[in-house]
């Protein structure tokens, strides 16, 4: 069950060759359960099962853009892979390296310095009492990167980078508008020249014109220094626009995985095509407007989730099959991968 | 058909010692019987501002209606004493808001907040407002609107409590529902039950609907009609297909560009640069100017007019001047 991806190669970036070898990061089977307890003796009386099987790999320069909606165990993916949550089950292999059970100590002195993640607050992800030049040293120390002066220099570059002003290191983050701390936000990312980011919600909170701004912005980076990004997002038409790959995780569950084109010209889970065509898109000329799959009901909880498929509940192509039998995660395409009995 | 709404140069300010921010500068708006107008723009445009003003909610000490008129059915509600403003509010014009989460009470039950709106403004004795609450929960799509009524809101998800909030917005059947930012807070598939549920009010009921948002995919669903707005004041407004068909103002089309699409060509998006100006840093010309990538002079001296066009759209840019050739 290794999702050898086979992505196309996006014009202009990161010029490598893009062999298996690239992979950087690699998923496998990651589970990540929150025990739910009650009582005074804190007894552990049931499961969260935020993430409950997910699977994908990514390639150096390249992005993995992950979907779905609130619940599904994106954001817990994302928090697991740098290890801000102990992985339950399963295995991250980072460069090779099997780092899902690294100690803390190890993940600084190795890893953390090559992953950074950009948050999806930027009102709350920034320390109100500090200015920019502080946020922004606080890595190199950390890290014990570079000499004073050289820190200095680069915070100054990092915010030019960014599109923004280096003389605003004296200033504080209330000053800035939520465009203009996203941006800081990534230049926090960058301090410390890392290899992968974890995007969590980067955009979601800013209003479209600035969307597109940061958007642009992480699209230019990518091609400056050959980032590679894991973008977790529940927008769809940002996810197509940013992302190589995508993965639509429901549930805890990766449903499907794909190279970008096959996705959203051809999506074969029942639940990628309702979640594709719920998405409202401003009417171009000369465009039909497509046909919808309103889904039926709500979410069902994490902690009971449904028997067989965690979809069939809302499934419109539900099948008696699909209330006993887990639907294993399986390549029906090259590089195509799903989670459903429709396709045996 | 008859207009229902018919917002005239409304103002409202925030008036403070040191400032006076405009907030709202002057908005026309109208609205049918049965239309739903989508009132569009980026945070700070004043769109909420401008919902609050039509109910006569603005925050107070601080915000002010200071001009206008807002006629609704005939009368000026700005003339209305708050007593007779109460009876207008919830029952003929009632209103969603955007966080599900906030605007449920949390210590009352389902059952209680919607008998309490109908008890009040319809006088009904209180098995009369249960058997009614459970026909609205019904209405909008719970299959179990007996239990329900007894359930408190932190039982319900986000797309369950606003169908709740939609529930009691219809209760005293409003002729106009004022919706803001109605499914911003939710998921894509509970925001397509929300909108299919709202179009289906406006056949049955012919409810007039006031959506803002800032959504453009949204508005391409629902709306008949819409006003876009920037920096308090309107820029734009036409019907829905025109409008997207043949954006005219700079700002809405920079509006429309920089949307990543879900389906056709990938192009790099194109962004409009720079941020909403703050309400005390008001450009002294046209407030899109210092954005807009077709300023030229004059735009830097004085604010055009809302410049009428075909087919009854009105845009506020010199470039659509008589005289000067269209874009």
């Amino acid at each position: 069950m290794t999702p050898e991806m086979n992505t196309a190669v996006k014009s202009g970036r990161a010029q490598q060759e893009k062999t298996s070898s690239d992979v950087i990061l690699e998923v496998k089977d990651l589970k990540k359960h929150f025990p739910i307890k009650t009582g005074i003796l804190q007894r552990t009386t049931g499961v969260i099962k935020a993430v409950d099987g997910a699977h994908f790999s990514v390639k150096r320069g390249e992005t993995i853009g992950i979907v779905g909606e609130s619940g599904c165990g994106k954001s817990t993916t994302g928090r697991t892979i740098i290890r801000l949550y102990e992985p339950t089950e399963g295995k991250i292999i980072y460069k090779g390296n099997d780092i899902s059970h690294l100690k803390e100590k190890e993940m600084r002195s190795s890893i953390r310095r090559d992953i950074q993640m950009i948050f999806q607050d930027p009102f709350a992800s920034l320390n109100p009492r500090k200015t920019l030049g502080s946020i922004l040293y606080e890595p190199f120390k950390v890290h014990n990167l570079h000499s004073e002066k050289e820190r200095q220099e680069k915070i100054e570059s990092l915010l030019e980078i960014v599109g923004l002003d280096g003389s605003f290191k004296s200033r504080y983050p209330h000053e800035f508008s939520g465009g203009q701390r996203q941006r800081i936000g990534i230049a926090r990312a960058l301090t410390t020249q890392p290899e992968l980011i974890i995007a969590d919600e980067p955009v979601s909170a800013l209003d479209v014109s600035i969307q597109a701004q940061i958007i642009n912005l992480m699209e230019d980076l990518q091609e400056e220094f050959g980032l590679t990004y894991v973008f977790i997002s529940h927008d769809l038409s940002v996810v197509r626009h940013i992302a190589d790959t995508v993965g639509v995780m429901y549930l805890g569950n990766m449903m499907e995985l794909a190279p970008k084109e096959d996705l959203y010209r051809e999506p074969l889970h029942p639940y990628t095509r309702a979640l594709l065509s719920a998405v409202p898109v401003p009417r171009q000329k000369g465009v039909k407007t497509r046909e919808k799959v309103v889904l039926k009901g709500d979410l069902p909880s994490p902690s009971n989730p449904p028997s067989g498929c965690v979809f069939h509940t809302r499934c419109p192509e539900a099948m008696e099959e699909c209330k006993k039998v887990v639907p294993a995660f399986e390549e029906k395409k090259s590089g195509h991968y799903v989670a459903c009995h429709l396709y045996k | 058909m008859s207009v229902l709404l018919d917002v005239k140069n409304l103002q409202t300010h925030f008036i403070s010692k040191k400032q006076t921010v405009k907030a709202v500068d002057g908005i026309d708006i109208s609205i049918k019987k049965g239309e739903t107008v989508a009132l569009v723009g980026e945070s700070g445009s004043g769109k909420s501002m401008t919902s609050l003003s039509i109910m006569q909610l603005v925050p107070s000490p601080g915000g002010e209606i200071v001009g206008g008129e807002v006629n609704f059915n005939g009368r000026d509600l700005l003339k209305l004493k708050e007593k007779e403003m109460r009876k207008v509010r919830g029952n003929e014009i009632s209103m969603i808001f955007q966080e599900p989460m906030t605007s449920l009470n949390p210590v009352l039950t389902i059952g209680e907040q919607i008998t309490e709106v109908l008890r009040y403004h319809k006088k009904m004795s209180k098995e009369q407002a249960r058997r009614r609450a459970v026909e609205l929960l019904k209405l909008v799509g719970f299959s179990r609107a007996e239990e329900m009524l007894k359930d408190y809101p932190h039982r319900l998800s986000g797309g369950m409590r606003q169908r709740v909030m939609i529930a009691m917005a219809m209760s005293c059947d409003p002729k106009l529902l004022i919706a803001d930012e109605p499914t911003t807070a939710l998921d894509v598939t509970i925001q397509a039950q929300i909108l299919e549920f709202m179009k289906n009010l406006t056949h049955q009921f012919e409810t007039a609907i006031l959506l803002i948002t800032h959504d453009l995919g949204v508005v391409s669903e629902v709306a008949d009609h819409v006003v876009v707005m920037y920096a308090g004041q309107v820029v734009e407004t036409s019907d829905v297909e025109r409008l997207f068909d043949e954006p005219k103002h700079p700002y809405t089309q920079g509006l429309l560009n920089s949307i990543p699409a879900i389906e056709g060509e990938i192009e790099r998006l194109q962004s409009i640069k720079g941020n909403v100006p703050l309400p005390d840093e008001m450009p002294a010309g046209c407030r899109f100017a210092p954005r807009c990538p077709k300023v030229f002079d004059k735009c830097l001296t004085s604010n055009p007019e809302l410049i009428p066009q075909e087919q009854g759209r009105k845009v506020r840019c010199y470039l659509y001047e008589e005289g000067e050739d269209a874009v």
